[in-house]
């Protein structure tokens, strides 16, 4: 067993080195005119040696071919799509995924969508969607009807050509193998094209893992070298940042729940009333928070909060941190030079966001000796070795931490963040939706705000594991028929995938010795699993005296809104005047009740929720939370860092300095691969 | 029952004459005298005077003004008796619309015809209409602060733009013709009115930003407050008088359902009011955002000079443009696609020898010439041109790079300043160039590759363009004046405080820095821009007054924003408290002792009394925004007039 698991963690570094030297763009000579499929990958994978392949776990190599061969097909359909003029149907989500049969639904979510804003016309994924060539079409341009057949030849030979090219630059299209280390610690190996959006990644992962879709999944990044974690945002591009990896990099790709990913559009009241005193945040009501979202997101100008906190910096290249009073703007971070007033006029800007991310840094105490855990950094993202063009900054808590992180967020993503919200709350909607079907439950949007309550004193009281005792035995008062086993239990998998045989190795196995090389430093990391979305609800790690008030104070929230004392309340939403209240004399007039604040939550007029299917936006809760909670999964955070530390210890990599140039093509990797699979069978 | 009837029955009752001056007949003409009886309605008395007057004319926009009252009789069903009438009055039988000198939020003053008899709020709505801009709740009207009477370089010629002639009938139906509303193609003149409404205004003289008034401190900026009219009540009975000046501004910062396609005025003027804000230091901002706004200032100045067409546009023209747009895509697709793509496979290079210097801690040694390749967003370079088919001396890919200009015109100065990133961190290159032109190529080619975009883009062509153009803003040397109309003095793009700072010679470089990430934007999309970093500025939105708190002995400020009351100490200026308006309860004005008292969730009391401004002007603010709040819930476009006032009247009102 230790032998294959030793080998397996080598294989898995060499998978790494493939990774990152897969992508190199080669033109290959061939004539244009030459379809060939194969050309395609040889140039794709031209720097990968046979030995490694054969050396390769026959799961990855199959997920490889998966991959890969979807990725033909995908081609394939894109372009006789293409011929017959048709657009594609996006293939919008139906109501029910196919999650029975993962890997048939695949292919088209993740790469016949590819999203590239940037990348503009260039790519091949544009002329998908706009150019139908016209003689092809013609609906669309009936006058082509009457070209004789000579210039439809032409034009069949032009577009003959163009789609020659076409593929030409599909296959110019970088795509990267990335080795993907799950919640549960182990990984899986996905091929990822530089079109792919980290939302589609994460699509793609939702399929092969069966997970509830909530939208705390995310794809993160982790930089043990400067000991950095960052969450990709959904509307990147996967692969830009695993290009800035180098060659050497112990970096790793993890896919797990964040928490803090959304937290600001659940409560944004922490974010955005963070002055306010901790009774009045923890006792927002739902309307209150969604007219919050409503004001800083959905107005011509995203609001960024107003953080304002001394915080200490690290001096460049010394190793002292010192004080220094921090004011977050859209534009930038600046600082209060000594002796000035806070007045704009007289901010010293600190950093401005287009050219850095921000990480959450982890164990800067013993690194730098900073002065707490709760760090963050702010880098250019090519950045990968200490520099003293990395800013550190270190807060006195875990909240201030996640507030200046989420805030700077906002500040550089804006309304993408926001977008990204709303598209993960669809899919999640869409999943639940189809989880309580089959589920039989008869669930009907309870209302949100008990729920919700619930959720928050649960979670107060421990941590999620055990939270569904008590929220449940109120919610699942009828008695649900068993719900359909969480697909990552280690019990039969859902039907695996046609060409993806054998699930991972069994989860449990991984459970390895507690690592450290990927801390869990966030305390709203999940510890948790499954019925998660709960207990993450309200989860911004606030310091702990805010929680306990939580639980001490809960009960009273437990009933619906208290109707304010005036008429005015219910029902006001769509009709606010009030009552003519008289101005005419002056004190004891009952005065002038408000429009704004309906408290009836079941009235929720919030527009950008309008495109949502019935359920409610905290209905995952129902989803997750209603059925008895199965057995809480191996702790998934334990057995995570496992791998890393073993693979360590394979070969050296060759390491490189110059960045690579382009080899020329190794040969015809499909064969090799195939040549490989058959030895791996044949030794079996 | 019975005695009244008895009373307004057929008793004949005492006729008796009333004298109405007719202002359409002059300063000096006598008052007209009617015989009237009390149970005489106002229709009838008009009737009898126009009969009288002799004069044949369109009566129909007149109306009584009472003097003494300071009110209007409007209600021409009234009888004498009813409006307390009687032969001491003073009346005058005047126009309801009225000719309004108008202060623009771009500076320019506009006279128009206005109504002096309904309540400010309908005012503003006919002014908006005639001007095209939607959502007129927004704005409202106010006095203008005093010009200091400069006596000698004030020759009274302003430049009015006049819309009185045009029919207020013919506003009624917004229709569109050549782009703009129908009833500004009456005219040449009322064209170009409606070019200055919806084009913005090119930048200012330095010296003149400087001579308008600033407002120095928060209580500068409350006084400035105090100046809005009464919404509900009309602009006669306010004191205003025909031909009076009066600024028309957004009142209340939520911008509604803001509509490029529809809102050109509308935008147009909202960039103007937020230009002139930061220009005026009527918000705080800092140095960064003072550069950007600069910079897209400069662009939309660039923008509204080269391509005033645009402003004329309308929804159908746009649908046409749309159109005549896709159809050109389709058959680029169609005709150019191998080629095209062929070129987009082996994209253009740019070759020349140029200079570089990387510096590094312990080297002294200056730039090195070689020869450079550009290419693919990277750039190789050789020892020579004959050498550049070999392997390059070194290669780097300027992805995620910053490139910055290092220039002086004036010293013949032509550097690009490339930090690149690494993963050790960020190298540090220096490009020198010859001249103008090979800067301008090679730091636009920079620039896009930093961008990730290769030099088929199609922007490069127009990256280059405006590179130029900037160099040449830097040869502003008073000897080599330059009659480019591009170029601009950059002193006009920034607030007094950075003139004073930096010299031209400094300010330009920085701007242009700046403009780089904004270069590519579109006119509206400038504009929009633009207004997007002034509301994320933390102080905006936030309208000031003075006042004394209940229970406080001390002056401070309560500022009044979108969504929120702020307490704001007057010493320190630092933010006390916050309340926000979805957890308020009620508030009630005393209109006796002029206090305003409000409550919130959980009991939560306030009260104050206003200092600079009437608290008439405070209750309309707060009503005003809660009215405001109310508009996304609705799903009509018409306006609820009536829940206006109720919220923001008091007991005029009623």
């Amino acid at each position: 067993m230790d032998d294959i698991d030793a080998m397996f963690s080598d294989l898995l570094g060499e998978m790494d080195l493939l990774t990152q030297s897969l992508g190199v763009e080669t033109l290959p000579p061939e004539p244009p005119s030459s379809s060939s499929k194969e050309m395609n990958f040889s140039m794709g994978f031209a720097d990968m040696n046979v030995e490694s392949l054969n050396e390769l776990e026959e799961n990855d190599l199959d997920a490889l071919m998966a991959d890969l061969m979807a990725d033909l097909n995908d081609t394939e359909e894109k372009l006789a799509a293409e011929l017959g003029g048709q657009k594609e149907a996006e293939a919008p989500h139906p109501d029910l995924p196919p999650a029975s049969h993962g890997l048939s639904f695949y292919p088209e979510s993740s790469l016949s969508t590819p999203t590239s804003p940037e990348r503009g016309p260039n790519t091949f994924s544009a002329p998908l969607a706009d150019s139908p060539a016209p003689i092809f079409s013609p609906p669309t341009l009936p006058q082509h009807a009457k070209l004789s057949t000579e210039e439809i030849e032409a034009q069949m030979k032009a577009d003959k050509i163009k789609l020659a090219l076409e593929k030409l630059k599909e296959a110019k299209v970088k795509k990267l193998v990335v080795k993907v280390v799950m919640h549960d610690g182990s990984s899986k190996t996905l091929m990822v094209d530089e079109r792919q959006t980290v939302r589609d990644v994460l699509d793609n992962l939702f399929e092969k893992t069966h997970c509830d879709c909530n939208v705390d999944w995310s794809l993160s990044e982790t930089n043990p070298e400067l000991q950095l974690e960052r969450g990709f945002e959904d509307h990147e591009n996967l692969v830009d940042p695993l290009s800035a990896w180098t060659r050497d990099s112990e970096n790793k790709v993890l896919f797990q729940e964040r928490p803090d990913k959304y937290e600001v559009f659940k409560n944004p009241q922490n974010f955005y009333l963070w002055k306010k005193d901790k009774k009045t945040i923890k006792d927002m009501k739902d309307r209150d928070k969604e007219l919050l979202v409503e004001e800083n997101f959905c107005g011509t100008s995203i609001i960024v909060p107003d953080l304002e906190g001394v915080l200490y910096l690290r001096e460049d290249g010394k190793k002292s941190w010192k004080q220094r009073l921090f004011l977050l703007r859209a534009s930038g971070i600046y600082y209060v030079p000594k002796g000035k007033s806070k007045t704009s006029r007289d901010l010293v800007c600190f950093v401005q966001f287009d050219n850095v991310n921000v990480y959450y840094g982890k164990e800067f105490k013993n690194k730098y000796k900073a002065p707490t855990d709760f760090c963050f950094v702010l880098k250019h993202p090519q950045i990968q070795k200490e520099s003293q063009y990395i800013k550190y900054l270190c807060c006195d808590d875990a909240w201030t931490m996640n507030l200046w992180v989420t805030g700077i967020r906002i500040a550089k993503y804006g309304k993408s963040l926001y977008e990204n919200y709303k598209t993960s709350m669809k899919k999640a909607a869409i999943t639940t939706a189809w989880t309580n079907r089959t589920a039989g439950t008869t669930s009907i949007p309870s209302t949100p705000s008990p729920t919700t309550k619930a959720k928050a004193s649960g979670q107060a009281n421990g941590h999620a594991p055990q939270p569904p005792a008590e929220p449940v035995a109120k919610v699942g008062n009828a008695p649900p028929p068993p719900p359909p086993l969480l697909p990552t239990q280690i019990l039969p998998p859902p039907p695996p995938d046609p060409v993806l045989p054998p699930l991972p190795p069994p989860l449990a196995t991984k459970k390895s010795p507690p690592a450290t090389s990927v801390p869990r430093q966030l305390p709203s990391l999940p510890t948790s699993f499954p019925p998660s979305p709960t207990s993450m609800a309200n989860l911004p790690p606030p310091p702990p005296s805010l929680s306990q008030d939580d639980s001490s104070e809960s009960p009273p929230d437990f009933l619906p809104p208290p109707p304010p004392t005036l008429g005015f309340g219910p029902g006001a939403g769509s009709l606010p005047p009030p009552p003519p209240v008289s101005f005419l004399p002056p004190p004891p007039d009952p005065g002038f009740p408000l429009p704004p604040p309906p408290p009836d939550p079941a009235f929720c007029p919030v527009t950008n929720r309008d495109s949502l299917p019935a359920p409610p936006p905290r209905q995952s809760n129902i989803g997750a939370g209603a059925p008895p909670p199965p057995p809480p999964p191996p702790s998934a955070s334990a057995g995570l860092q496992s791998i890393p530390s073993v693979r360590r210890t394979g070969p050296p990599p060759p390491k490189r300095t110059t960045p690579p140039l382009a080899a020329p093509g190794g040969g015809d990797f499909m064969s090799e691969l195939a040549k490989a699979m058959a030895k791996k069978r044949g030794n079996q | 029952v019975g005695l009244g009837k008895v009373r307004s029955g057929r008793v004949s009752m005492a006729v008796w004459d009333l004298s109405v001056t007719v202002e359409d007949l002059g300063a000096d003409a006598p008052p007209i005298t009617v015989s009237v009886t009390s149970d005489l309605h106002i229709g009838g008395v008009i009737l009898k005077l126009v009969e009288k007057s002799q004069v044949k004319r369109d009566w129909s926009d007149h109306a009584l003004w009472w003097e003494q009252k300071q009110q209007w009789l409007l209600r021409t069903a009234w009888t004498l008796e009813k409006c307390g009438i009687q032969a001491d009055a003073v009346l005058i039988f005047m126009a309801q619309h009225k000719s309004l000198r108008l202060g623009l939020p771009n500076g320019l003053t506009l006279r128009l015809r206005a109504c002096f008899s309904g309540p400010v709020f309908r005012t503003v709505l006919g002014i908006c209409k005639m001007l095209n801009i939607r959502r007129p709740e927004e704005l409202s009207l106010l006095r203008p602060v005093e010009e200091k009477k400069r006596k000698k370089d004030k020759d009274l010629s302003e430049e009015l733009h006049d819309l009185t002639e045009v029919p207020l009938t013919s506003v009624s139906r917004p229709c569109l013709y050549n782009g703009m509303p129908a009833h500004f193609a009456d005219s040449l003149q009322t064209e170009k009115v409606y070019k200055m409404l919806s084009v913005s205004q090119p930048a200012p003289a330095p010296e003149a930003i400087a001579k308008l008034y600033r407002p120095a401190s928060v209580v500068d900026k409350a006084h400035i407050h105090s100046r809005w009219l009464d919404s509900s009540r009309s602009l006669m009975q306010q004191g205003v008088q025909e031909n009076d000046r009066l600024w028309l501004r957004f009142k209340y910062y939520c911008f509604h359902d803001l509509e490029p396609k529809y809102d050109v005025v509308r935008l147009t003027q909202m960039y103007e009011q937020a230009r002139w804000a930061i220009l005026l230091e009527d918000i705080d901002c800092t140095e960064e955002e003072m550069l950007l706004f600069g910079a897209i200032q400069y662009h939309i100045n660039k923008l509204s000079l080269s391509e005033p067409q645009t402003m004329t546009s309308s929804p159908a023209m746009d649908d046409l443009d749309s159109a005549l747009q896709g159809l050109e895509v389709k058959l680029d697709g169609a005709e150019s696609s191998p080629q095209d793509m062929l070129e987009n496979l082996t994209a253009p290079e740019l070759n020349d020898y140029l200079k570089i210097f990387r510096p590094k801690r312990l080297t002294l040694k200056g730039y090195k010439q070689y020869w450079f390749k550009f290419k693919d967003a990277s750039i190789s370079y050789y020892k020579s041109k004959e050498e550049s088919l070999g392997e390059p001396i070194q290669q780097i890919n300027l992805k995620g790079c910053e490139a910055a200009p290092d220039v002086n015109v004036a010293g013949q100065k032509f550097c690009i300043k490339l930090l690149i990133p690494a993963p050790e961190g960020m190298n540090e290159v220096y490009l020198r160039c010859e001249n103008e032109e090979q800067y301008s190529r090679w730091m636009a080619a920079c620039r896009l590759a930093s961008k990730g975009k290769s030099l088929a883009d199609r922007l490069f062509q127009s990256e280059v363009q405006s590179i130029l153009s900037f160099l040449a803003m830097q040869q502003t040397n008073p000897n080599t004046h330059t009659d480019d109309s591009m170029s601009i003095n950059t002193h006009s793009l920034v607030s007094p405080r950075y003139s004073k700072k930096y010299k031209v010679k400094q300010l330009t470089p920085r701007i242009l820095e700046a403009y780089q990430n904004v270069a590519q934007l579109s006119l509206t999309d400038a504009l929009l821009r633009f207004l997007q970093i002034w509301q994320a500025l933390p102080d905006f939105g936030i309208s000031f007054v003075v006042v004394r708190f209940k229970g406080s002995r001390k002056d401070e400020v309560l500022g009044i924003a979108p969504n929120r009351l702020i307490r704001i100490d007057l010493g320190v200026g630092d933010v006390v408290k916050t309340w926000r308006y979805n957890n308020m309860r009620q508030w009630n004005v005393n209109w006796d002792i002029r206090q305003v008292a409000i409550e919130f969730d959980g009991n939560v009391n306030m009260a104050f009394s206003c200092v600079t401004a009437d608290c008439k002007i405070v209750h309309e603010f707060i009503g005003g925004y809660i009215f405001m709040s109310t508009r996304s819930r609705e799903q009509s476009d018409t306006l609820n007039e009536e829940l206006f006032h109720k919220l923001t009247g008091g007991h005029e009102a009623l």
